[in-house]
């Protein structure tokens, strides 16, 4: 894979205090990729992901996307980039219904201005049934159709997890940024939800997910980027990560994550 | 007989203006989450600048003092007023609705509301201190020339108009994707910046909204009360309307309809059912209050979307000619 | 310069007065995690009970401070326990523990206004011969606040480092869920923060109304925004950020009135306020466990 990266996180640092969550991160993603960040509880995978789109702000290091420099940008300018991202626990908007959850991700809709909302309806009106065609079709593909006007916040557990995906979706993302997508799912709901996701990698969307399941990461992710200690360990493919002695003491072997790191 | 129209229409104009003010609450709470616990004072400046530029100016001797004073026509002073308590608004939300916790929003509400009513006794060249503003003139009443009780029921005409022409902008606010972003911003501001909102911007623009909704109330108010006291805009007053929004029911503007006309029937009639005590005028206000403050806990607890709860959204289901074709049993 | 230590002496009387406020909301805040907006009724109603005891009961002035600020401390627990807690028990969301602050001060308001009326009244016995102190002038009462403030201040220090209860409050403020499950009294903890945080409130009211010579119904009420202030600028649920903010706005209120219009000072600690939460809105000690 020889194309311009995607994403490139470059010496990216932050702390909490004196915890040094993030501590000089570097790798880079090229698009198409379904890349899997793992590592130990603690490691900064999350803070990663909130440094990437923008929910914290950085103490070092750049961040490009697509050759733009994203470093200190505000989430939501990142996200209308394409870079989505989804939370480690479930965020639905629990008092909007299922379908709003979806209308509400999509971009660009004129409605949103203040003077079509007060003074064009017509605008947003066009654009809804232009969205809500595409909403229906995506619970329908993520199986909640018949929840579709039901308030979120009565999804199951596992609803909850598809209607994520189902919303980032529909943002139509270029690269998506999954936090733990399939914690404290049932095992087939975890197939179900990995066929989405290869599904969508088809679809052209790129993928970064941090994840646990690592059975699911060595059948499916093309890359991984290992963390420990708020560092990378190092990136490849799962296959050789495992062969890897920093990796398997940091991780995959259990031993003493600092003995390695120091 | 006129005694008793002239109550039933100032009690209407009440119920109409406070409709006006609970859905401008409604723009910035019912729909965005903003937790404004100074709403009153920008309803005092709507009327302060309705009254001011209705007003002609400022006759020496008479020792009301005040800006501007520029005998401007009804309607431009009640607009003027709505203009004026939005660009506040602007300002509050400009240095309070951050990323933080909500608490901080109520925190700057409320200190703001305490600076500028300590502002309006020290400024007393702009404001005449806490002496307020008398004689405004009667919207129109150059035009019409009625006495009291006729005008009154005249300014039930006015106010209503003012009332279903700002109804028909908050449903429509309501019913269009901006309203659904607001809905989503008061879920979860954290995932609605994740997925590109800009949500500091709508949310100043609920606020910039809702605030001219509260000064458009209250140049209505002075309009037909006539004067202008800054000792009525007290904290008290702001919780009024938040039990009239929460009690009706918030991110429904017809909740704010039925919480105004209960509140209202309580603040005008209940209390004459009290048994009178000698001696002690202030415990009929205050027992008033009382019942408002414990009469909305007892509605949060119980009852905590309000007696007439936010409706769901319902769309069109168009489906697309794919998803008919490929399913057409679905149901 | 005279002038200037003078109102170096103003500003250690009323960063006493905020110290005792700014750590009783502090410390429940800390606590329960939601800002408490009745605590200016509390002021009020400490005020107001001291001087019931004072000239009702031709008790002692000591004796009536003490009362005051223990009632305070009974209305803090009855107001949790009554309304407050059935709220948290049941899992409502901030912002109905907010109105519903902002009720309880109505009612409390209200109470005061109806019981007490609504005319201003005055600690009589506050004795007023001023006495050089160093470089301060300063009356026998202004001198009794400052030493209540210090007392108290040491006392909640002692509370938080020696007590189990104080450190339990501390887990709770840290870290709620690690404290829920690492067996504190929740529920035990809980009551003692507002028993403190009222009895802290009324000594701050009665310090208060004592220092600026009368109160009226509304005065506790008028002065939240400054407890507020003193609060965020030292960082919210922060007993120690609470004091530093406490001595910070109250010395800024209190010596700016040696230079301008001494009417604006109250605006001069909203523009703190505001610069504050633009710049470091976590507050100079930020705590943990509080976005
Ligand atoms: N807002 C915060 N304030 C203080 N410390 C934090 C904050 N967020 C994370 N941390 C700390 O930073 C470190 C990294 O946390 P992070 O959540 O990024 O780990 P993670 O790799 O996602 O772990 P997990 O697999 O458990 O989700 C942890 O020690 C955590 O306690
Ligand atoms: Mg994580």
């Amino acid at each position: 894979m020889t194309d311009a990266p995607i994403l490139e996180v470059e010496n990216v640092a932050r702390h909490f205090g004196g915890l040094k969550a993030v501590d000089g991160c570097s790798f880079s993603l090229q698009p198409g990729m379904l890349a899997a960040l793992i590592g130990p509880n603690g490691a900064g995978k999350t803070t990663l992901v909130n440094l990437v789109a923008g929910a914290l702000p950085l103490h070092a290091g750049r961040i490009r996307f697509q050759g733009t420099d994203i470093s200190g940008w505000s989430p939501h300018r990142i996200a209308a980039q394409g870079l989505v991202r989804t939370f480690q626990i479930s965020r639905e908007w629990p008092r909007l219904t299922v379908l709003e959850n979806l209308l509400v991700a999509a971009p660009g809709q004129q409605g949103e201005r203040i003077w079509n909302a007060l003074l064009r309806p017509g605008l947003g009106r066009a654009d809804d049934r232009r969205l809500v065609a595409e909403a229906l079709d995506t619970l329908d593909t993520f199986g909640l159709y018949a929840m579709r006007n039901e308030y979120a916040v009565t999804l199951s557990g596992g609803q909850k997890r598809l209607l994520e995906l189902a919303r980032a979706v529909m943002s139509h993302p270029r690269m998506l940024l999954l936090d733990e997508p399939m914690a404290g799912v049932n095992p087939a709901l975890t197939d179900q939800l990995a066929h989405h996701i290869e599904a969508l990698r088809q679809g052209g969307i790129t993928f970064l997910l941090v994840e646990h399941n690592l059975e699911f990461v060595e059948r499916s992710c093309d890359h991984v980027v290992v963390m420990a200690l708020g560092r990378t360990l190092a990136t490849g493919l799962m296959a050789d990560l495992r062969q890897n002695p920093e990796v398997v003491g940091a991780y995959l072997g259990g031993e003493s994550v600092e003995r390695v790191a120091g | 007989m006129a005694a008793i129209v002239f109550y039933l229409a100032t009690v209407v104009n009440y119920f109409f203006i406070y409709n006006i003010l609970a859905w401008g609450l409604n723009i910035q709470f019912g729909y965005a989450g903003i937790l404004d616990f100074t709403y009153i004072t920008f309803m005092a400046v709507g009327a302060y600048v309705a009254g001011v530029t209705s007003l002609g100016p400022q006759q020496p001797g008479t020792g009301v003092v005040y800006i501007l004073g520029w005998h401007l026509p009804f309607p431009i002073p009640i607009l003027l007023g709505g203009l004026a308590a939005a660009v506040l608004g602007l300002i509050v939300g400009l240095l309070a609705i951050n990323r933080l916790r909500s608490d901080y929003l109520a925190i700057v509400t409320l200190s703001v509301g305490i600076i500028l009513y300590s502002l309006v006794g020290n400024l007393t060249g702009l404001f005449d201190g806490f002496d307020g503003l008398v004689g405004v003139p009667e919207p129109l009443n150059g035009q019409v020339h009625l006495g009291v009780n006729t005008y009154s029921i005249f300014y039930m005409a006015v106010s209503g108009a003012v009332m279903l022409l700002l109804w028909f902008f908050a449903q429509r606010l309501r019913a269009s994707p901006l309203g659904r972003t607001m809905r989503a911003i008061r879920e979860d501001v954290d995932v609605a910046e994740a997925f590109g909102k800009n949500t500091f911007r709508i949310r100043l623009s609920a606020m910039v909204i809702g605030c001219f909704y509260a000064g458009v109330g209250g140049a209505l108010l002075i309009g037909f009360v006539g004067a202008f006291s800054p000792d009525g805009w007290s904290t008290q007053e702001t919780f009024i309307i938040w039990a009239i929004l929460l009690i009706g029911g918030r991110g429904n503007n017809w909740g704010s309809v039925v919480g105004s006309f209960l509140v209202i029937a309580l603040l005008s009639e209940a209390t004459r059912y009290l048994p009178t005590i000698p001696n002690n005028a202030f415990l009929e206000p205050a027992l008033r209050n009382i019942v408002i403050g414990a009469g909305l806990i007892v509605v949060l607890r119980f009852r905590p979307q309000g007696i007439l709860p936010e409706r769901k959204a319902h769309f069109p289901e168009i489906r697309t000619a794919a998803a008919q074709a490929g399913d057409p049993g679905r149901d | 310069m005279t002038i200037f230590w003078l109102s170096v002496g103003f500003g250690l009387v009323t960063a006493s007065v905020l110290a005792l406020a700014s750590v009783g909301l502090s410390l429940q805040f800390g606590v329960t995690n939601y800002v408490n907006f009745a605590y200016g009724a509390f002021l009020t109603l400490g005020a107001y009970f001291a001087w019931t005891v004072l000239t009702g009961g031709h008790l002692p002035l000591g004796l009536a401070i003490v009362i005051g600020a223990l009632g305070v401390g009974v209305v803090g627990v009855l107001c949790d326990r009554i309304v407050f807690r059935s709220f948290t028990r049941s899992g409502f969301p901030l912002f109905y523990l907010l109105i519903v602050s902002f009720g309880v001060s109505l009612i409390l308001g209200n109470v005061v206004q109806g019981v007490w009326g609504p005319s201003p009244q005055f600690f009589a016995v506050v004795s007023q011969f001023p006495l050089h102190i160093g470089p301060f002038l300063l009356t026998p009462a202004q001198l009794v606040i400052i030493g209540v403030a210090i007392v108290s201040m040491v006392g909640v220090h002692l509370l938080l480092t020696r007590t189990r209860l104080g450190k339990a409050m501390r887990a709770m403020s840290d870290n709620p869920a690690l404290a829920q499950v690492s067996g504190i009294d929740i529920n035990r903890v809980t009551t003692w923060a507002w028993f403190i945080s009222g009895s802290l409130a009324g000594l701050a009211g009665i310090a208060l109304a004592i220092s600026t010579a009368s109160f009226e119904p509304g005065f506790g009420e008028n002065f939240l925004f400054t407890i507020f202030a003193a609060v965020i600028v030292g960082g919210i649920g922060q007993p120690y950020g609470a004091m530093l903010g406490a001595f910070l706005i109250g010395m800024v209120t209190e010596v700016s009135a040696a230079f301008i219009d001494p009417s604006y000072s109250t605006d001069l600690a909203f523009v703190v306020l505001i610069v504050m939460l633009l710049l470091r809105p976590q507050g100079l000690i930020p705590a943990r466990g509080k976005a």
